[in-house]
């Protein structure tokens, strides 16, 4: 009898440490730093939690600390302000929008104030745990999980040359144009990939109409360098519908669309999400146009044309 | 498209029609023009079944345009605006990769518009497609199909316009694929005085807001945003010359709707309510200078903070630092022209660590020195840097261009003659983050131009032979092009032709020659003093050399277009 008891009390202390909670936490390395993307994006943030009572759901609040570069708490969950979790038996798969919730979450500092106004963490080396609690008095029910990453404000490439407004030589410009931007900054251990997007305006477009709705004429990737010579073969003389008196000018608007590794957008503080950088206009002017006028201007000074 | 067999015909009957009637007198002055033209694409490529060159144009597009502007007796004015292709061709923006498209949808695209603008003496109504400029950091970028109106009574001025500037798109992964939008409505307000050439004082409101539930299926890379901006702008012009222009703009932006609601940050009651995704920040910029027929001198400053977003300018980028100081002169007895500027601008200012630098400096120096000589000389520069963060090395990109243009004219009794040189340098280094080397790009262009000019012939031709070489360690590419064009008018200058022919030999290391050929013709005819018909004729033959696989791949792109195009009026 006496075995029989010692036998229950230790299959009873073994249930009870099999019925506790077991989290698991992945965190990108180098995740965006706009913190509200990180709902959005499984691959930046998951934790997994495990229920091993497969009948018996158990209810707890998730306790999130971010720690930053120098030890300071970030920010942390508000725990009286948390909404418990009810986990059921088996593995329950949860994102930043339940682990991370800003709604919940209180930040300290800088940390604070540049969230809201930027929607982004400051950029440095940040270590972010995560712990189950009970939802009554808080009490530590799986063991704490944390992982480092470190935020970089990435800077989309600005479009420099043909500087914005600039007209070009037609006779120059058919044969070739450079384009020069500046890279992502800062820069990443992987090289993303540049896609410069040239689209011409058509007579009646606004250049930013032009924009959102031509095909480009250029769509080239590239990759390791900020420049691109682009030899355009069009004619840049010649224009339909251009009155005598009105110079063919071809206009043309264009911009760099950056890529990460994965071919996706590096998108982060970019509000429309796809990566590409404020675009700028050129005009492409035939010089002939222009010596002829100068000419006619040299003539009327002689009274050829009076 | 059923559109087309609608409007085709449509148009069609319009032209007549409108062409018939103009001899009757009319109280109503009509100017403008409206048009119908088409535009076929072909590309061949050989071998066949090769994809390294794509096609640049749709196959076939329709475009029409109807913008005339009727004009009754001294106050009353309709212009209209009305601009519309048959196919989408979308590919940035949120109709990205659209194929069909509802009646909604093909309102709204960015390429076309449907506006109408009457306007009573200081009252303008604004219909339909509208591309309202209200200041430079309230609105100005974005197409909005609604409606609104434009006062002006006195030195009063009231804006006010609303309406959709998308349309919902669903998500869509097969090919073309759509990255799908959320309907976006937009609103925007303006109140101020104005005393044109004197001053101006406006406040401007702009807000949007995506409707979550016009989707079925949220995107998975696009959100339903909300924003909200308010600025005031004053610009004063004084005597003498001077002024001085000022704006201030503060902005909430909605990243993600969907995100819960906020009680303690970011809202701007009732205009815009908080969520955790919203970020509020701050914009400004400002000009003093003074301008003159002989010297101009101006310094232009412009701060995005780093959560600046504003709904009227979706690729505005922010975070920077702005600063420029421009100057023209104009002396020796206005011979001599100068335009120059310098300034500098400072990306990622949020961030002490990895704020980077870039600065701009460029200037254009033109002088006549007699009647026969002209030179232009123009140099730009502009370098970035940036702190290499975990590298070991910063970023340090510098670009210098140089470029000298000397020009000679000389003429007799029958014609005139102009040669132009032109040669441009240009150097680009770039420093590789992780050995510190710098590689340096240089590019030599040569171009030299003649154009003669007769005086008793309708006859303009010109020549061209350019050089153009660059290289940068292991790649060195040569090109050489000849060009030449003539534009002349036959029957009662009712016809006008104008062609151009162009060969560039380009070479890349040892490879063997690519070869390019362009020709293209324009003839416009004039069918009666209202009507022309315009036709444009180009093709473009490129054959690689054996830099690419399959050595010796080819491709020819055909251009047709011709149109109709009737102009209203005198």
């Amino acid at each position: 009898m006496k075995y029989l008891s010692h036998i229950l009390f230790f299959l009873l202390i073994g249930t009870t440490v099999s019925a506790q909670l077991n989290i698991s936490l992945v965190v990108s390395a180098t995740p965006p730093g706009t913190l509200s993307d990180w709902g959005n994006r499984k691959e930046v943030f998951t934790l997994l939690v495990f229920n091993p009572q497969g009948t018996i759901p158990r209810k707890a609040i998730i306790k999130t600390t971010l720690l930053g570069a120098n030890g300071n708490i970030a920010g942390s969950t508000d725990l009286a302000r948390a909404m418990p979790f009810s986990f059921p038996g088996g593995n329950t798969i949860l994102g930043a929008n339940d682990a991370l919730p800003l709604g919940t979450m209180v930040f300290t500092g800088k940390y604070k104030a540049s969230l809201e106004r930027t929607g982004k963490l400051p950029a440095e080396v940040y270590i972010i745990c995560v712990q189950l609690v009970s939802p009554v008095d808080f009490v530590p029910i799986t063991e704490e999980r944390c992982r480092n990453f470190s935020i970089a404000s990435y800077q989309l490439p600005i479009a420099v040359m043909p500087f914005d407004g600039s007209v070009l030589d037609a006779a120059h410009a058919q044969t070739a144009i450079t384009f020069r931007w500046t890279p992502l900054a800062p820069v990443t251990t992987l090289a993303p990939t540049y896609r410069l997007q040239v689209f011409e305006v058509l007579e009646g477009q606004k250049p930013m109409q032009a924009f959102r709705s031509n095909p480009p004429l250029v769509d080239k990737d590239i990759r390791g360098t900020t420049q691109y010579i682009w030899q355009p073969q069009l004619n840049m003389t010649v224009c339909s519908n251009c009155p005598d008196s009105v110079m063919p000018v071809k206009q043309f608007i264009w911009t760099i669309q950056t890529l990460d590794p994965r071919g996706l957008p590096v998108g982060d503080g970019n509000i429309n999400n796809d990566g590409r950088s404020q675009p700028i206009l050129f005009q492409v002017q035939p010089a002939k146009r222009k010596s002829a006028a100068r000419a006619t201007l040299w003539l009327n000074t002689r009274g050829v044309y009076a | 498209m059923q559109l087309n067999r609608l409007i085709i015909p449509a148009v069609a009957c319009l032209l007549l029609s409108t062409a018939r009637s103009q001899n009757l007198k009319k109280a109503v002055q009509i100017s403008g023009t409206m048009g119908v033209s088409y535009e076929g694409y072909g590309l061949t490529r050989n071998p066949a079944g090769w994809t390294g060159f794509n096609p640049r144009k749709p196959w076939n597009q329709l475009r029409f345009s109807f913008t005339p502007t009727m004009k009754f007796g001294k106050n009353w004015s309709i212009p209209f605006n009305i601009n519309f292709a048959t196919k989408a061709t979308n590919f940035a923006g949120p109709y990205s990769g659209i194929g069909k498209q509802n009646i909604g949808q093909f309102v709204t695209n960015p390429m076309n518009s449907f506006g109408i603008n009457p306007s009573y003496k200081w009252a303008e109504l604004q219909l339909g497609t509208q591309y309202l400029n209200y200041s430079e950091l309230s609105t100005g970028d974005i197409g909005v199909f609604g409606a609104g109106f434009d006062l002006k009574p006195g030195a009063y001025r009231i804006k006010f316009f609303t309406g959709v500037s998308q349309r919902a798109v669903n998500f869509f992964t097969g090919s073309p694929a759509t990255t799908g939008a959320y309907t976006r409505h937009n609103w925007m307000f303006q109140i101020g005085k104005e005393k044109e050439g004197k001053y101006l004082v406006a406040l401007n409101f702009v807000k949007a807001k995506d409707k979550v539930s016009s989707l079925a299926v949220p995107p998975p890379l696009v959100t339903p945003q909300e924003g909200f901006t308010t600025s005031l702008v004053t610009k004063i012009y004084f005597k003498a010359g001077w002024y001085f222009t000022a704006e201030g703009a503060q902005s909430f932006y909605t990243k993600d709707l969907n995100a819960p609601l906020s009680t303690t940050v970011n809202s701007f009651k009732p205009f815009i309510e908080g969520h955790t995704s919203t970020i509020r920040d701050f914009a400004g910029e400002g000009s003093i200078g003074k301008r003159s027929s002989l010297f101009d001198i101006g310094v232009k400053l412009k701060f995005l903070g780093a959560g600046f977003q504003t709904p009227g300018y979706p690729f505005l980028q922010p975070d920077r630092l702005d600063y420029t100081v421009n100057t023209r002169i104009n002396t020796w007895k206005q011979k001599m022209n100068i335009v120059a500027s310098v300034g500098q601008r400072v990306n990622n200012v949020s961030n002490t660590t990895l704020r980077a630098k870039q600065l701009i400096g460029n200037i254009n120096w033109f002088t006549q020195f007699n009647d026969n000589w002209s030179l232009n000389l123009s140099y730009n520069n502009f370098g970035f840097q940036a702190p290499g963060g975990i590298n070991p090395y910063g970023i340090k990109n510098v670009s210098n261009d140089l470029g000298i243009n000397p020009s000679y004219s000389w003429s007799n009794s029958s014609m005139s003659h102009l040669l132009s040189l032109n040669y441009n340098y240009s150097k680009y280094d770039e420093r590789d983050v992780m050995t510190g080397l710098l590689t340096s790009n240089n590019t030599h262009m040569g171009l030299l131009t003649y154009v003669p000019t007769y005086f008793n012939k309708d006859l303009t031709p010109d020549f061209s032979v350019l050089y153009f070489y660059n290289n940068f360690p292991g790649f060195k590419t040569a090109l050489l092009t000849l060009s030449s064009g003539i534009s002349f008018s036959a029957a009662q200058k009712k016809l006008r032709l104008r062609g151009q022919l162009q060969y560039t030999l380009g070479k890349n290391n040892s490879f063997s020659s690519s070869n390019n050929f362009i020709a293209s013709a324009n003839i416009d005819w004039k069918l009666n003093e209202r009507l022309t018909w315009s036709n444009f004729m180009g093709s473009n033959y490129y054959k690689y050399g054996n830099e690419i696989t399959p050595a010796g791949a080819s491709y020819l792109e055909s251009n047709l277009r011709t149109g109709l195009q009737y102009r209203f009026g005198k």
